[in-house]
């Protein structure tokens, strides 16, 4: 029992980890202030379930999930990313509630509010009672996957570009730099990243509805960066952890102790308080950006690795 | 470089620009402010687009296109007030600046890192070259936002000279740094004009270093280029003294 919600809650933390990275990159390195990230979300979500759920292999699923969330990904990029950041915010934030909508009343495709239920798990046969152990391996596997995808990309050229792009667009620009471009790839990645947390979040809980992706999700997301520390690639993970095993546990230990407050209200109140004080008093985030430090002695002394 | 005019609203900012920069030459605009310097740069380098006229570069008609277009042909500018990448240090700002790195197309920087670090460590070795020029290497390593004014307009150029440009303009490149550097740096202006053949056009108030390193000067006022002529030339003529130094 004790194990089993220790579990839940690292696999929450290890897909919200996995958002939070994928938002850190659009956010954090690139400026782009995608209010929509749910939206890519679901697409992920909704793609495996519907594909898993008609008899499709899970591995089809997966990069069905990863590849159309990232196409939408370049689709919002076509009309947006010329926008100002607030506006490219406000077209973000409509385009996942957009995407609800259609969710709920395309019943055709996904049954609407119902929902859908019954999504097979990945080799379930195989792991039998410790399958919620498997899938937390899974699931942390994945999110190493995309921090080592991220890193690669914040310690690499095409990475200095987007924190180029994020410091000002303008001498980025004058320096021959095609803004537009690397913007869209940033969104495209993260949008990916985005679609795999999704495809983790249907087959865990075997069934989805459109309820399920409230802008609420995307704000919990830049609440975890925000305060794990946006611009520090591990930054999402850990603010992840904080967040998910304090929602978590507020769920669990309602049940246990009594509250003059509502707990979940709580829990809100709590999260909000924590977001006022970090914006305010800690902008960076529990990890602030590291600085990467390279030097002539160290370039001579090693022919030069790059080190963070 | 003909004809360019450019109003905003209804002032009219350029008037009829008509100039040309001789490859390899140092030439420089003078004027007071609001004379159009800054917006012939901006028209220039792709950031307005003129409302008539056209900007050849090379005999092609660069006029419209786009910043990043323009800079990729070999044409840069820096700004009067610093655009720095200010949450980078010193190093990232100008390993930004090298035109069509191999390292950002994203294929390269995951699947080919070898080849990406070797591009890396070749830039180390010429930033620091340049740093040391401009004596700022021991800020290597610093946040851009933690230099001083003067230490800006130093790591702009810096980062220009790194993204190495056939033709560049500075804007003020000077202003804000004491008169030792400031010389040093018009030095190296030179010797990099003599060495690599490179192009400048600067704007700049500091008439000591003008007059004594730029061949060609030209003097802007409402939006026209008043005269034009060798520094000897400029110097002697009265009515630029006038508009100018403010002195008869």
């Amino acid at each position: 029992m004790v194990l089993s919600f220790i579990l839940d809650t690292l696999i929450y933390a290890g897909i919200f980890g996995i958002l939070g990275i994928s938002l850190n990159l659009e956010a954090g390195f690139t400026r782009l202030t995608n209010f929509g990230k749910v939206a890519f979300f679901a697409i992920g979500a909704y793609t495996t379930a519907l594909l898993t759920l008609n008899g499709a292999p899970y591995i089809i699923g997966l990069i069905a999930s990863v590849t159309l969330a990232a196409f939408a990904g370049f689709l919002i990029s076509l009309p947006t990313l010329r926008l100002r950041a607030d506006y490219f915010a406000i077209v973000t934030v409509t385009s996942g509630e957009i995407l609800r909508v259609f969710l709920s009343s395309e019943e055709w495709l996904t049954q609407g509010f119902l929902g859908l239920a019954g999504i097979p798990r990945p080799l379930s046969n195989l792991f039998g009672e410790n399958y919620l152990l498997f899938f937390t391996l899974l699931v942390f596997l994945y999110l190493f996957f995309c921090y080592l995808i991220s890193r690669r990309i914040i310690y690499s050229p095409f990475g200095r570009v987007l924190k180029a792009i994020r410091e000002d667009e303008i001498a980025a620009q004058s320096l021959g730099k095609d803004v537009f471009s690397f913007k869209a790839k940033s969104l495209i990645i993260g949008s990916g990243m985005a679609g795999m947390a999704g495809n983790l979040f249907a087959h865990h809980l075997t069934f989805i509805s459109p309820d399920m992706f409230l802008p609420g999700i995307t704000f919990s997301i830049w609440v975890i960066v925000v305060i794990g520390g946006m611009g520090n690639i591990a930054g999402p993970i850990l603010g992840a952890l904080l967040i998910e095993t304090f929602e978590r546990g507020m769920s669990f230990i309602k049940d246990y102790i009594i509250m003059p407050i509502e707990p979940l209200n709580f829990r809100i109140i709590v999260i909000g308080l924590l977001l006022i004080f970090f914006v305010l008093y800690r902008p960076d985030g529990i990890l602030s950006e590291k600085k990467l430090e390279m030097s002539m002695e160290k370039l001579q002394r090693k022919r030069g690795k790059i080190t963070d | 470089m003909g004809s360019i005019c450019k109003t905003f609203g209804g002032i009219v900012s350029l008037n009829g620009v008509d100039m040309k920069i001789e490859k390899n030459s140092i030439s420089a605009l003078i004027g007071p402010n609001g004379s159009g310097k800054t917006t012939l740069f901006n028209i220039i380098s792709g950031f307005f687009p003129p409302d008539s006229g056209h900007v050849l570069f090379k005999g092609e008609d660069i006029t419209g296109l786009s910043p990043n277009r323009i800079a990729l042909k070999g044409l840069m500018r820096t700004f009067q007030i610093p655009r720095l990448f200010h949450k980078m240090t010193v190093l990232e700002n100008m390993f930004t600046a090298p035109k069509n790195q191999k390292g950002e197309n994203l294929f390269h920087s995951l699947m080919n890192w070898k080849e990406v670090e070797k591009a890396e460590d070749q830039n180390l070795e010429t930033a620091n070259r340049i740093l040391e020029l401009l004596s700022i290497e021991h800020l290597a390593n610093e946040w851009a936002s933690n230099l001083s004014g003067g230490q800006k307009k130093l790591l702009e150029l810096a980062r220009i000279l790194m993204a190495d440009p056939e033709v560049i303009l500075l804007d003020e490149p000077v202003a804000g740094v004491n008169p030792t550097l400031s010389n040093k740096i018009f030095e190296s202006i030179i010797e990099l004009r003599n060495r690599l053949n490179k192009t400048f056009l600067i704007v700049e108030h500091n008439m000591d270093v003008v007059l004594n390193y730029c061949d060609w000067i030209g003097v802007m006022h409402r939006g026209q280029i008043f005269t034009e002529g060798t520094p000897q030339e400029i110097i002697k003529n009265e009515e630029v003294t006038q508009i100018y130094f403010g002195v008869a």
